[in-house]
């Protein structure tokens, strides 16, 4: 039994009653008439927000990676020009793709796997469940921007924390964000403090496991880590895929953290008062990812025809993943929602 | 009943809430008509704090004088924000940049009007004002901007560690700068540096090639426009220099150095707490030292020159304050008069120049009898009036060109670029590209 | 519940067996502990540090001596805090009054009605979802600017009353959930679809909008890009994310007090994590593992 029958059937009674001889037709398109004007009305605020940010901007955007555009003259076609600097002349472009490259092969591994291990962790406790998974879940709700400040901080190499105490132990540590080895390592550290979410996801997955079938399995002899192997991982590996992919496409808008990052920790060995003199992605162009130039490009030099022609490579990207997603979108629905 | 009750609160939060977040900007819009009410204008200033205070107190004499106008200083403005402010629609009356090499970006946009015309009907004359600062307030002759203040740089010394590192005058070559350095430097136990002899990162406080520039004789382009850091000697030399001293003190114990040594603009600066020997700033350290350290034992001096060139002795890096009208700003007629005011009135810029200690911007100023003297300041009023003393390039890029400089230099200090020289021919070559599509990609 | 099929329920497993599940379970929550103080240790540092006068801030010390619970005072003298917070509390309440609004019909058209198209418009409503907002971005910079609206935040506020992806979606996924029966019940009665939506289907969904209504708040809390981008040339309209991260550039303020604002901004979402912990539960499952 569907809605739309049930609606039909009641308002076919309704007319049908008193009206034996009418045309039959007619009330049902009336009918008809009426629950489409029912689904667009109710649909309508979706309809206007999806055309008038989604739609015209994005063949607005196509339009504008032709042209020259710095907002206060009309735009003017160059044609391929943009394109052509993106990929063969700007110098930092291809830096900020290997920096968003390094996110998707490191990081979101990372986060994955730890998100797992805690995950595991967590559903084999027996005690002080609801406690532990209370200390996960919370970072994950710190705004990224004082989480990031936090991290600028307590990793300083000079006076912070986790430099002083690693001193004590006897050993010389990192230079954490103040080195370009260090800092997106520095970055993944932050990510996988904020895991929460993922974390959540894989510890319901993990109880979701039926018992019955690692207690078949042990009766077959398999160890804890067989088990892990055998019966674990196979039953979540949908999950697993999903988080990559959410992670992966989260990666390739990573923003918020990297910016506050290299302006934080660049302008402690800079100027203060005035961003334009950090160095952009301190150091030596290391957290420069690719929505950042993006950012710059088009809201700092005000070269709204090049971003415009870097965000269409990022839909390009985007787009092949989001069809990835969508075909199996039947498996993975249910999961989309962290996404945010 | 529940429900008409929801619907009334809700329509009650909205218009509340278009209100309040409407304000800001209906108060602009709506500047009102009648003749009594004043004008309201809004200053834009990268000035705070103390130096904020200072400021606001000359655009309170302005506005005393004149009851139709009335003034609102907002500070802590940087480049990012009036550029973001100008292309938004959303900008205020007047407005000022630290960055006087971002006025490519605001004369050649049009984002700021020009001052010509006003000029010719105040009968303002161009040599009111000192010519340097006349170059870095024009883009191919669009007068888009004046001078409000100027800036140089010099060398601060600490003459309590000079003594005890039996030193009495200050280095005069970069040699000597470097042979200071060692001996004023002070290490930790583990190697780290307690006290700096003179720090030579590049992106540290005001380490930047272009502060360093003038002293080598360095040349940003040729005639034609071309950039020539590969072919100007003075940039490599100065390189050099640079990484010769790094390397000294080991990059990775600078970096540590720098990440402990705290704010540029705070009281715990390290050359103010004794934490650094020597240092380039610009003259308005001596305002930062009188009102933070009084007790602070320093002398100023010009910066070190190339041992080759001994003639630039004296010279160093200038650029200063501008101050223009944006093209949507709301009232040009109060907004100009504001700008004469702060720009050429001479009384203005001498208490300007005492109370932040920049160099004033016009002849007359420069001469002013109200100017408190003390002979740390005058070091930079020298190094401003040096014939040798130069700015940056002016570009329709602002200073973006100066971003990819900054980008090289950080990974050679870092001892990550393998040769320097093919290093700078790739980064003239980046920059000329970059000149070229920002002028709207077509040859 | 599938039972029967096993053979012997708890049958009590051999002394060694015993011993090495007691100890696995002793290293796995001395795991847990290593694991949950490293998670609170940033936290401890900051809060520590927010103690602290600005000489020790910069030097090794860990401990505050004194403490300074001045800091927290300080840190409202030298940042309109008061400002930030309020924009950042209209923005949020503005956004999830639009995102109520608005989605809640969505979802319902989207899993409760039959209509030609459907499953492709959700498809595209979870598209939306998957882009990078930096794609959209330029276009619309240029369109609120036209409009004189960029330094207001109403570029923030005005997209979400045009619906939202993310909690149509969430909706959508629990109005499916809701049983037929109930809303049979109520078109027998003679109602239509919009009373057995705004009645029923709101009454049933309680836990499900007061998920989206948290999600919302969380959102827009933490919401940096956005607000940078919009509102980051008129102070007067900064929120808090925004403020926070120019706290230092401001007054060239110092490490106590930044660590000290840091502190007073994460607050706010830790307070309605804990008076809210079963929404936010029943929240994220219903975003993870509803199925």
């Amino acid at each position: 039994m569907t809605v739309t029958r049930a609606a039909a059937t009641s308002a076919q009674d309704v007319a049908a009653l008193p009206a034996i001889v009418v045309d039959r037709r007619r009330t049902r398109r009336r009918a008809a008439w009426r629950r489409r004007r029912l689904v667009l009305l109710l649909m309508s605020p979706w309809i206007v927000g999806f055309t008038v940010f989604f739609g015209y901007p994005l063949v607005m955007s196509a339009y504008l990676s032709f042209t020259h555009y710095d907002l206060l003259n009309p735009p003017k076609w160059i044609g391929l020009a943009n394109y052509r600097y993106m990929l063969q002349d700007d110098p930092q472009f291809w830096g900020a793709v290997r920096n968003t490259l390094w996110l998707v092969a490191f990081m979101v591994p990372a986060q994955v796997l730890f998100a797992f291990g805690v995950a595991l962790m967590l559903s084999r406790a027996r005690q002080g469940v609801g406690f532990f998974r209370t200390i996960f879940y919370l970072p994950a709700l710190v705004p990224p921007v004082a989480a990031t400040l936090g991290f600028v901080y307590i990793l300083n190499p000079a006076n912070g924390p986790v430099n002083t105490i690693l001193g004590h132990l006897g050993i010389s540590g990192p230079l954490w964000f103040q080195s370009p080895q260090w800092s997106k390592p520095s970055l993944t550290l932050l990510a996988a403090w904020a895991v929460g979410n993922v974390m959540i996801i894989f510890l319901a997955a993990i109880l979701d496991v039926p018992r019955h079938l690692y207690e078949s399995a042990q009766l077959d002899g398999a160890g804890p880590l067989q088990r892990l192997r055998w019966v674990t991982l196979p039953s979540i590996s949908p999950v697993m895929l999903f988080a990559v992919i959410i992670g992966v496409i989260q990666a390739l808008q990573y923003f918020t953290q990297a910016y506050v990052a290299w302006n934080i920790a660049g302008g402690q060995a800079s100027q203060a008062g005035s961003v334009s003199t950090v160095e952009l992605g301190y150091p030596e162009g290391s957290t420069l990812m690719y929505p950042i130039l993006l950012y710059q490009n088009g809201f700092r030099y005000f070269h709204m025809g090049y971003a415009s022609a870097m965000a269409m490579l990022l839909l390009g990207v985007a787009f092949v993943l989001t069809l990835i997603i969508l075909r199996n979108s039947r498996r993975w629905v249910h999961y989309a929602g962290a996404a945010r | 009943m529940k429900r008409v009750a929801t619907a009334a609160l809700l329509v009650a939060a909205l218009t509340l809430a278009a209100g309040l977040i409407g304000s800001a900007r209906s108060s602009a819009s709506a500047a009102p008509r009648a003749k009594q009410a004043p004008v309201k204008l809004t200053l834009w200033v990268g000035w705070s704090a103390r130096e904020l205070n200072v400021f606001k107190k000359v655009v309170a004499e302005f506005d005393k004088a004149r009851p139709n106008i009335d003034v609102k200083v907002v500070g802590g403005i940087n480049d990012e924000k009036i550029i973001a402010a100008m292309r938004g629609g959303n900008a205020p009356d007047v407005v000022s940049s630290f960055t006087s090499s971002n006025v490519g970006n605001f004369c050649a946009s049009g984002a700021w009007i020009d001052l010509g015309p006003y000029l010719q009907r105040a009968k303002i004359a161009l040599s009111t004002f000192t010519p340097a600062t006349l170059y870095y307030t024009q883009y191919k002759g669009n007068r888009c901007a004046l001078p409000v203040l100027a800036d140089t740089f010099g060398l601060y010394y600490n003459k309590k560690l000079f003594k005890d590192a039996g030193l009495t005058a200050p280095p005069k070559t970069f040699e000597q700068l470097t042979e200071y350095a060692k001996k004023l430097t002070k290490k930790n136990a583990n190697g780290t540096i307690k006290v700096a002899g003179y720090n030579p990162v590049f992106g540290f406080y005001q380490n930047s090639a272009a502060n360093y520039g003038p002293l080598w004789g360095a040349k940003w382009t040729n005639p034609k426009g071309a950039s020539t850091l590969a072919t100007s000697p003075g940039w490599s030399k100065l390189l050099r220099w640079q990484k010769s001293l790094v390397d000294w003190y080991g990059y990775k114990n600078l970096v540590k150095y720098n990440a402990g040594a705290g704010d540029e603009f705070a009281a715990s600066h390290p050359f103010e707490t004794g934490k650094m020997a020597m240092m380039m700033d610009g003259e308005w350290r001596v305002a930062f030292i009188e009102a933070e350290h009084p007790e602070l034992d320093y002398a100023t001096a010009p910066m070190p020159v190339d041992s080759a060139h001994p003639e630039l002795y004296g010279a160093g890096y200038v650029n200063g304050t501008i101050i223009g009208i944006p093209k949507n700003g709301k009232n040009r007629e109060q907004a100009w008069q504001l700008l004469r005011y702060l720009t050429t009135n001479t009384h203005a810029l001498a208490v300007l120049s005492n109370g932040l200690r920049n160099v004033p911007s016009t002849r007359a100023s420069l001469k002013s009898k109200e100017l408190k003297p003390d002979p740390r300041f005058d070091t930079f009023l020298k190094v401003f009036a040096h014939p040798k003393s130069s700015t940056t390039p002016i570009t329709a890029v602002g200073s973006a060109y100066q971003d990819l400089f900054t980008s090289f230099l950080a990974k050679y200090q870092a001892g990550r670029v393998g040769s320097m020289q093919s290093g700078l021919r790739n980064l003239d070559k980046q920059i000329d590209k970059q000149l070229k599509q920002a002028g709207g990609g077509v040859p | 519940m599938p039972f029967g099929v096993r053979p012997i329920v708890r049958r009590k497993p051999p002394r060694a067996v015993r011993r090495r599940r007691f100890l696995l379970a002793v290293a796995n929550h001395s795991l847990l502990i290593a694991a949950a103080i490293a998670f609170l240790a940033p936290v401890t540092f900051i809060t520590l540090t927010a103690l602290m006068t600005n000489q020790q801030a910069l030097s090794a010390d860990l401990w505050p001596r004194p403490f300074r619970w001045s800091n927290f005072a300080d840190v409202f003298h030298q940042a309109p805090i008061l400002r930030w917070t309020f924009n950042t509390m209209m923005y949020s309440v503005l956004a999830t009054l639009g995102v109520l609004v608005s989605s809640i019909p969505v979802a319902y058209a989207l899993s409760r009605l039959r209509w030609r198209g459907r499953d492709a418009v959700f498809l595209l409503v979870l598209a939306t979802l998957m882009l990078p907002p930096q794609v959209t971005v330029v276009p619309l910079y240029v369109m609120w600017s036209k409009l004189d609206l960029v330094g207001t935040l109403w570029p923030l506020i005005i997209p979400v009353w045009l619906g939202d992806a993310f909690s149509i979606f969430l909706l959508r996924q629990f109005f499916l959930t809701i049983p037929e029966e109930y809303l049979d019940a109520a078109r027998v009665d003679g109602c239509g679809e919009l009373r057995i939506l705004t009645t029923v289907v709101m009454r049933l969904a309680k836990p499900a909008i007061a998920a989206v209504a948290l999600f919302s708040f969380l959102y827009t809390f933490n919401d940096f890009f956005l607000p940078l981008l919009y509102v980051g040339e008129n102070p007067h309209n900064w929120v808090l994310s925004i403020g926070l991260a120019q706290f230092r550039n401001l007054h060239q303020v110092q490490w106590n007090l930044t660590m000290a604002a840091t502190l007073l901004v994460m607050l706010p979402v830790i307070i309605v994590f804990f008076l809210a912990q079963k929404a936010f539960v029943e929240g994220v499952t219903l975003t993870g593992v509803k199925g």
